[in-house]
């Protein structure tokens, strides 16, 4: 083992992906899209992958270029293909987002756009899925973590299949029946395996590792954890391998959402139980505002899955399933990824900057690259404009919605420009800042030091 | 063609509360071409898996009861030609026993990393630190070898503590 390196082109996934979350929330704020325009709109659309493939798998990749490493302690399989990986999904989300526009007739071009975002984002996420897993493979047996992983990749590659035969189907390069079965059908499934298998299970998985990391705790390995990964895994096999087969024969779909609804709400229960258990023996009392911060978005995925439940029961959950999806991506998924954020862009940086002179001379701590107090304002104002916009949905309010919307935009502005302090070091005493040796870090990528 | 296998016991030395390292890397030095090595432990050497893996070394390893584990070493093709990767296989002498212990378990992440680094500055060439963490230092080891460390390291029997020695200076030495 040769230990792991700085990832060097994660920051620019990073910046990337909050320009898209900033650009989602100025659309929700400026009204277009759901809930004004109905779920399947393609100003709906455009602004559900906005977020889903602009924001949160950008995130998410990112994340993983630099963290899948950490959780196998193998390099990276190749470190030059992230940068051609970044430019072929932005130029792929690019194109998708003027194919819905394309579709919606906002815009007029004289070929089909869908085709060339299925090309360019097929080989984006198709370089991802090879360059993680051959950097997993190589690590096998793997620790549980890494296990979460491997069936997030594996969904990833489920819900890029279904984007792509949509993409073929819509932009007329296929007509053959069951593909045009599967992008009549399939939405459910695209749906569950991209935002509850790549990225949640992805998640979970992530935040075994770095929340045992922050708060001191032992990490959970028993039959609970085990429990989360075999129901987890059950409950996507059994939407996404029974979906398809329940398409192909012609036979309901909903046995295998039922199915899959179950297993993976025992899933999740022994997920929260570790969790819990985390929280509960982390040997650090005090814990810092990143690990405060991803309880909130925890007990916020707890909420929604409660909800759904509710929903379900009362018979309401096809009415208000716009309410379920706001809820998994900004008060979970987004919640803790912006937590997570705050802490690895603090510890990359410092690690970028003053790695190279720790022990010969005084550094700051990574916490003095970050001031907690006035992220925690953000971080607060944040979640309670999303609680804000979920209420506005559940009871069809659309100018409470906006206006939380706007609310969202604006925390996120802030905790952004955090994030932007802590890279610039604006938040380090001057005296301490550079000494020696340091090299302040660049905005969008971290020099990798010759070893 | 049926390969040989010289015998290294490490177990009296690991239950002497011992480093076998040192002993295990001499043995492999010793090795006639096309010769394997049949190792004899307390618990699996993992790290040394992938170090001896690096020389070219394929591995078989299983329980032989009592906790105690047999890995047997077989030469493959590149046996001994292949270049050594890691700070750790360019040191095949024995290590003196350590100046310096740590125990940095109990600290947030990444004070393990600027304590053992700082010690490391402070000591002479050849001298060893050993310290004690609670997970593997993915993010240490890069630091270890741009400053010319060697280092070696791995899980204790009980797969929770990871213990590390690093030896200051020695792989600038034997560069």
């Amino acid at each position: 083992m040769v230990g792991v390196a700085l990832s060097r082109w994660t920051m620019s996934y990073f910046a990337t992906a909050v320009i898209a979350l900033l650009a989602a929330e100025g659309l929700m704020l400026a009204g277009i899209g759901y809930p004004q325009a109905p779920i399947g709109a393609p100003a709906s659309l455009l602004l559900v992958h906005l977020i889903a493939i602009g924001w949160l798998s950008l995130l998410m990749c990112g994340a993983l270029f630099q963290f899948a490493p950490v959780l196998v302690a193998k390099p990276l399989y190749n470190n030059a293909l992230p940068l051609p990986t970044l430019g072929l999904l932005i130029a792929g989300l690019a194109a998708l987002l003027l194919a819905f526009l394309q579709l919606g007739g906002t815009i007029h071009a004289p070929f089909g756009l869908f085709p060339a975002a299925a090309v360019l984002l097929g080989a984006g996420f198709g370089l991802v899925l090879w360059n993680l897993g051959r950097t997993l493979w190589a690590a096998r047996p793997l620790p549980l973590p890494a296990r979460f992983v491997v069936v997030g990749l594996c969904c990833l590659a489920a819900t890029v299949l279904f984007g792509i035969v949509f993409a073929l189907v819509r932009g007329g390069v296929t007509a053959q029946s069951q593909l045009v079965d599967v992008a009549a059908l399939g939405l459910p499934i695209h749906v569950i395996a991209g935002l509850g298998g790549w990225l949640t299970f992805t998640a979970v998985g992530v935040s075994y590792r770095l929340l045992a990391m922050f708060m001191l705790a032992p990490e959970p390995e028993g039959r609970t954890t085990r429990g989360a990964l075999y129901f987890g895994t059950a409950a996507l096999a059994a939407i996404i391998l029974g979906g398809v087969a329940a398409i192909c024969t012609a036979t309901n779909l909903m046995w295998a959402v039922w199915a899959a609804g179950v297993l993976g709400i025992i899933g999740l229960a022994l997920y929260g139980g570790d969790i819990l258990h985390l929280y509960r023996t982390r040997k650090r009392r005090v814990i810092e505002l990143n690990s405060r911060m991803a309880g909130v978005a925890l007990a916020n995925l707890a909420a929604t899955v409660a909800l759904g439940l509710g929903l379900l029961l009362a018979g309401r959950f096809t009415d208000h399933v716009g309410v379920i999806v706001f809820l998994v991506a900004f008060a979970w998924l987004t919640g803790f990824g912006l937590a997570k954020l705050y802490k690895i862009v603090a510890f990359l940086t410092w690690l970028e900057c003053y790695g190279p002179v720790l022990g010969k001379t005084a550094t700051p701590r990574v916490q003095d690259l970050v001031t907690e107090p006035r992220a925690k304002k953000w971080f607060a104002l944040y979640f309670v404009a999303v609680w804000v916009a979920a209420a506005a949905l559940l009871f069809t309010l659309p100018w409470l919605f906006r206006l939380g919307a706007g609310a969202m935009l604006a925390a996120t502005i802030g905790i952004g420009f955090q994030l932007l302090r802590t890279r610039r070091l604006a938040n380090v005493a001057p005296a301490l800042r550079l000494p020696k040796g340091a090299r302040p870090p660049h905005l969008l990528h971290s020099s990798v030091q010759p070893s | 063609m049926t390969t040989q296998f010289m015998d290294v016991d490490v177990r009296p030395t690991l239950r002497a509360g011992g480093e076998p390292f040192g002993e295990i890397m001499a043995a492999v030095a010793k090795l006639p071409p096309g010769q394997g090595l049949r190792l004899l432990a307390t618990f699996k050497p993992t790290p040394l898996l992938q170090v001896l893996g690096s020389k070219g070394f394929s591995h078989e390893a299983r329980e032989i009861g009592g906790g105690d584990w047999e890995v047997l070493f077989t030469p493959g093709a590149a046996a001994g030609t292949a270049p050594a990767r890691t700070a750790t296989a360019t040191d095949d002498s024995a290590w003196p026993e350590p100046v310096q212990h740590m125990d940095n378990r109990d600290l947030d992440p990444p004070e393990p990393l600027v304590r053992i680094l700082a010690a490391t500055e402070t000591m002479a060439q050849g001298e060893v630190l050993s310290a004690l963490l609670c997970r593997e230092p993915a993010f240490l080891l890069p630091e270890l070898a741009k400053r010319g460390h060697a280092w070696h390291g791995g899980f204790e029997p009980d797969g929770k503590t990871y213990k590390i020695l690093i030896r200051v200076g020695a792989a600038k030495q034997a560069a």
